[in-house]
């Protein structure tokens, strides 16, 4: 289903509850009675036609951004996807981290196995943060240096030596596999776990580490799919403009 | 997960029904056959290689009991008595299920017995899972060396090294070093002291 602007904002969710942490992602909170997507966006002064961009690229997996893609601003999208790294610093991780220590907590025996993954999942921790803040030190301040050279008439030649020092493709090579360790961890619990060992937490934390992977595959989608597209076109007609 | 499968016998159809009913609710449970006659347990169990036989050792000939306890098959021995006795008299069974045995009681010693099936295969059988050279290949990773060192310990091409490595990761769904040194400590390939 291709979610549009008149359809009520209420069924968005019903259809697909995991929606719900793109709205916060958004700023936008609960309680919107009968309001269309549209009119939601309005009261919270959310660009709809991105938001749907997002939401629609979610929910489907196949969903391919074209139509309204250029007419985003590369601030707007970076200001998104930075929204998302705060989610996985300040809620995601923090939860993962709380349902492992309560899985020591609540072990007698083999704390030792869990205190294992809890050290690998703090290993991970740290790659996320280093990938993160690398997109909000180096990369997006780029991308947004290309948008400004780009709609300037006459732009700077200065513009020309940033590119040679980084282009987006040196980011989309170095766009490092960030879910490996993830996707071992899960592994790791799904098969090798041996007993003890508490199910009800194991099954909580397995969601939450789903979740987590799911969310950002969808992230680094969002890079490839839509911001590595953009600016290299901008690069291209940046260089010849001032040749 | 591969089922525990249950043969039954005892010449009360209720008695059968009721014990069959009752492994039922289990998960991963599969009851081969439900058996009246004394002599078709021998055949049964030869040619289904069931995972438990329950029966009452009272109702069997001692002929019948001797040949039972002298299988070496995998066939584990549930006893089934219908009166209270000393539970030591059945030191030879694997457990004892009281006929006046609550339903939760019954269910216990079962998931109990799958239970300790289960373990015994994670626990030792990884092989299952790699091979013994994978296995080693496993270990020198987990304890840090580089393929080159890899290949160089175990007289192996370093081209040998990346192809082992290609399968265990498929094997495993693990591929980073930091994964497949926990893969090695919980399965005791190296010991986590090893690791510091």
């Amino acid at each position: 289903m291709i979610i549009t602007k008149e359809i009520k904002m209420a069924d968005v969710i019903h259809k697909n509850y995991n929606t719900l942490f793109i709205l916060k992602r958004f700023g936008i909170e609960l309680g919107f009675g009968d309001k269309t997507v549209e009119d939601v966006c309005e009261k919270y002064k959310v660009d709809v036609d991105f938001f749907l961009e997002i939401l629609n690229a979610y929910v489907n997996h196949d969903y391919f951004p074209k139509k309204h893609l250029q007419t985003f601003s590369v601030k707007l999208i970076t200001d998104y996807l930075q929204k998302t790294h705060q989610y996985y610093h300040q809620v995601k991780v923090p939860e993962i981290e709380l349902l492992m220590q309560e899985m020591i907590h609540k072990c007698y025996t083999k704390k030792e196995n869990l205190e294992l993954l809890k050290r690998f999942f703090e290993q991970y921790k740290q790659e996320l943060l280093n990938h993160t803040n690398r997109e909000e030190e180096v990369v997006f301040p780029y991308t947004l240096a290309i948008e400004k050279a780009y709609l300037e008439n006459n732009p700077d030649k200065s513009v020309l030596k940033l590119m040679k020092d980084y282009s987006i493709d040196i980011f989309k090579d170095e766009h490092d596999n960030i879910e490996e360790k993830l996707t071992d961890l899960k592994n790791i619990i799904i098969k090798y776990l041996p007993e003890p060992k508490n199910s009800e937490l194991c099954y909580r934390l397995l969601q939450e580490l789903f979740i987590l992977e799911k969310d950002i595959n969808d992230h680094s989608r969002i890079e490839d799919k839509v911001l590595v597209p953009k600016i290299r076109e901008m690069e291209k007609q940046i260089s010849s403009k001032l040749k | 997960m591969k089922k525990a499968t249950f043969v039954i016998f005892d010449k009360s159809y209720i008695i059968r029904k009721g014990i069959a009913s009752i492994i039922e609710k289990i998960e991963n449970t599969q009851l081969i056959q439900l058996i009246d006659q004394e002599d078709e347990i021998l055949s049964c169990i030869k040619n289904d290689n069931p995972d438990f036989l329950i029966f009452n050792p009272h109702t069997l000939s001692n002929v019948l009991l001797n040949k039972l306890s002298s299988l070496t098959r995998k066939t584990k021995q549930i006893a089934l008595i219908t009166d209270s006795e000393s539970i030591a008299n059945y030191s030879n069974y694997a457990e004892v299920i009281d006929i006046n045995n609550t339903q939760s009681e019954i269910l216990k010693k079962i998931n109990q017995l799958i239970g300790e099936k289960e373990i015994k295969k994670t626990s030792y059988n990884y092989h299952e899972e790699i091979s013994t050279r994978e296995a080693d290949i496993v270990k020198y990773i987990a304890l840090g060396f580089s393929n080159k060192e890899i290949a160089d310990k175990l007289f192996l091409s370093a081209h040998t090294v990346v192809t082992h490595r290609k399968n265990i990761t498929r094997k495993l769904g693990i591929k980073t070093v930091p994964g497949l040194t926990i893969y090695a400590i919980l399965n005791k390939i190296i010991d986590i002291d090893d690791t510091q």
